[in-house]
């Protein structure tokens, strides 16, 4: 009974609140036209309109927690931003699939809200008109008189207590049952209209992966370069002092120490095997190279040595994410090596461009092609490294050649 | 022999100074970087430098980079790079004043320590020394006929010759006679159409050039 009369009395409020701001809402498709009509003055809807977007999403976002609180619903936050700049609110505006949830929602909370919170009023207010007019009926005039329902003339006592009873009880009891479900059903269609579609929902988490796993990547690039430099200045330099000590006291030792001789042999020996082990790691890792030179350098130190004579092609690349001048490393490396092993080409072309936020690879060889993925060649793991950026790579390699690996690496800076 | 060191690790510039001391090489002085080193240059006029690839402010390649600038101020000024990974380029950034007095060792060789004092003193004395793995890099780059025609007893001769090894020196390596290394290296200059050379860096840097540039 407590929680009915609770949710009568949160329904009314919600209603009553929202009925003059329902109405305030028909103001927006006018207020809307004109910000984008007011271009023709001189540009000022340039300006005007991307407001009018942004307030029209406050507007409708003020609905949409009300409506939630109403529900007891958690919110999502949604973002109220347009962004910086009069081209980038622009773009929010026209393209953001929120835009078109608000408009929606504009002539559903009209079409829906004033009725609702008319209801609402009339529910609400007869009870207490019956309350305060039945025991006046007699300052009403004789030929105007007090009526039940509107219909039935109150000229008595009798009459008025049946007022109060039928026409303050009876919408009482209306607004009683009627109330709650009303919010509620206002509330919903609100919601319903603003909330994204799971088509939204799904485009905007795969928004959200994106740009979160493009971070993730660069942090892991920027971690790898981290631990090449730790291992370089740490592991690897106590590796080479250690060494160098044991060295030195090998060749301290008379001719005939024996044993020690020998023991000592084996640490120097294993000291100088864990040291070619370490660069080996290091170097599938994070080229040393790559962390001095940046990839310009690192790719001409990768085609000066090559197996084949290559030549290199390189754009203006700026900044990139660590992950993705690695990933072009390992990219190019791997194609030389199956050049060089398999193709027999004599010559291999490697040409690195960016188009914005793209990065371009193409390594191209004048060997004999047919290469086969299957069948354990670097082709595979270049597949992983690029798929792993979200990139996309083509290998067209007809019988008879020639081969050419093309990969594309989102770069976003 | 005086040298001077420059490596900001000072693990391994104690190592070194340990080492050398017991070789009866003077180290003058160690510095970290390269304005360091142009001082300890000028004030110590030493025989030759050992320099760290990576140094200080940015640690990249500031140890080739300063290898270079006072080879230009110094010129023929010995120097020995050390570097925990070796790259042809930086091999060919070295080379490319055709000089001689040239080292690019990987720092695992130091700990050999009788053959890298012996390196440094071929350094100094204005020969040319080249990791191996330099020169697995150039042959495998070569790729062409000429490189595939030499066989592995001569690969293993030009990479002793490219250590800056002398004929004697490589016989003992390989227990061979100073005849065959003769023979050996007869066949890979006639085998690479390069004109036989006389003695000393200049062989190495004939074949180490004509590697380079396949």
């Amino acid at each position: 009974m407590r929680e009915r009369l609770q949710n009568l009395w949160r329904g009314g409020r919600y209603l009553l609140t929202g009925l003059p701001a329902a109405m305030a809402t028909l103001l927006v498709p006018p207020l809307l036209t004109a910000a984008a009509l007011s271009t023709g003055l001189g540009g000022l809807g340039l300006v005007l309109f991307p407001r009018a977007v942004g307030g029209l999403r406050w507007w409708a976002e003020w609905h949409r927690r009300r409506a939630a609180a109403l529900l007891d619903r958690p919110v999502s936050p949604r973002p109220l931003d347009l962004g910086e700049g009069t081209l980038a609110r622009w773009r929010q505006a026209l393209r953001a699939p929120q835009t078109r949830r608000d408009l929606r929602w504009t002539l559903r909370n009209i079409v829906t809200g004033i009725p609702a919170g008319l209801a609402a009023l009339a529910c609400l207010g007869m009870p207490v008109y019956a309350v305060l007019a039945g025991p006046l009926w007699w300052v009403f005039p004789a030929d105007a008189p007090l009526r039940l329902l509107g219909v039935v003339p109150v000229t008595g006592w009798g009459s008025a207590v049946a007022m109060v009873v039928v026409q303050g009880g009876g919408f009482a009891a209306l607004a009683y049952w009627a109330v709650p479900r009303l919010a509620a059903f206002h509330a919903n269609a609100c919601l319903a209209a603003l909330e994204p579609s799971e088509q939204d929902r799904l485009s905007e988490r795969v928004g959200e992966l994106t740009e979160s796993r493009a971070g993730v990547l660069d942090a892991h690039g920027a971690e790898l370069r981290r631990i090449e430099r730790d291992l370089h200045d740490g592991t690897q330099a106590r590796l080479v002092a250690i060494a160098m000590r044991l060295g030195v006291a090998r060749e301290s030792l008379p001719d005939d120490a024996g044993a020690l001789a020998d023991l000592l042999r084996e640490a120097h020996e294993g000291a100088e095997e864990a040291m070619t082990e370490l660069r080996d790691v290091i170097r599938t890792m994070y080229p040393p190279i790559l962390a001095d030179r940046g990839l310009p350098g690192a790719l001409s130190a990768l085609t000066a040595r090559a197996g084949v004579p290559a030549s290199l092609d390189l754009g203006e690349l700026g900044r990139l994410p660590a992950a993705a001048e690695a990933a072009a490393y390992f990219i190019v490396a791997e194609s030389l090596t199956n050049a060089a092993k398999h193709s027999g080409a004599t010559e291999v072309r490697v040409r690195i461009t960016r188009d914005g936020g793209r990065l371009l690879v193409e390594v191209t060889d004048d060997g004999i092609g047919g290469v086969d993925e299957s069948r354990g060649t670097g082709v595979i793991g270049i597949r992983r490294r690029v798929a792993a950026l979200d990139g996309i790579m083509i290998v067209t390699s007809p019988p008879g050649g020639p081969t050419s690996v093309s990969v594309e690496l989102p770069c976003a800076s | 022999m005086r040298v001077v060191i420059a490596e900001d690790n000072v693990l391994l510039s104690a190592g070194l100074e340990l080492l050398l001391g017991t070789k009866g090489i003077d180290v003058a002085a160690v510095v970290i970087d390269h304005p360091g080193l142009v001082e300890a240059v000028d004030r110590h006029r030493p025989d030759a430098l050992i320099v760290d690839v990576r140094l200080p402010p940015s640690f990249r390649d500031e140890g080739i980079r300063a290898a270079l600038e006072i080879r230009r101020a110094h010129p023929g000024l010995p120097v020995l790079v050390l570097s925990q990974y070796v790259e042809k380029v930086y091999a060919r950034e070295l080379l490319s004043d055709g000089r001689g007095g040239v080292g690019y060792l990987l720092k695992d060789r130091v700990s050999r320590v009788s053959e890298f004092v012996d390196g440094l003193r071929r350094v100094a004395a204005g020969g040319t020394v080249m990791d191996p793995e330099v020169i697995a890099q150039l042959l495998a780059g070569g790729g062409t006929h000429a490189v595939d025609a030499l066989t592995a007893r001569e690969r293993e001769v030009l990479t002793l010759m490219a250590q800056g090894m002398g004929n004697n020196d490589i016989g003992q390596r390989l227990f061979i006679t100073d005849n065959a290394v003769h023979k050996h290296v007869g066949n890979i200059f006639s085998k690479l159409g390069l004109p036989p050379a006389e003695g000393g860096h200049r062989r190495v840097l004939a074949v180490l050039a004509y590697l380079d540039s396949t």
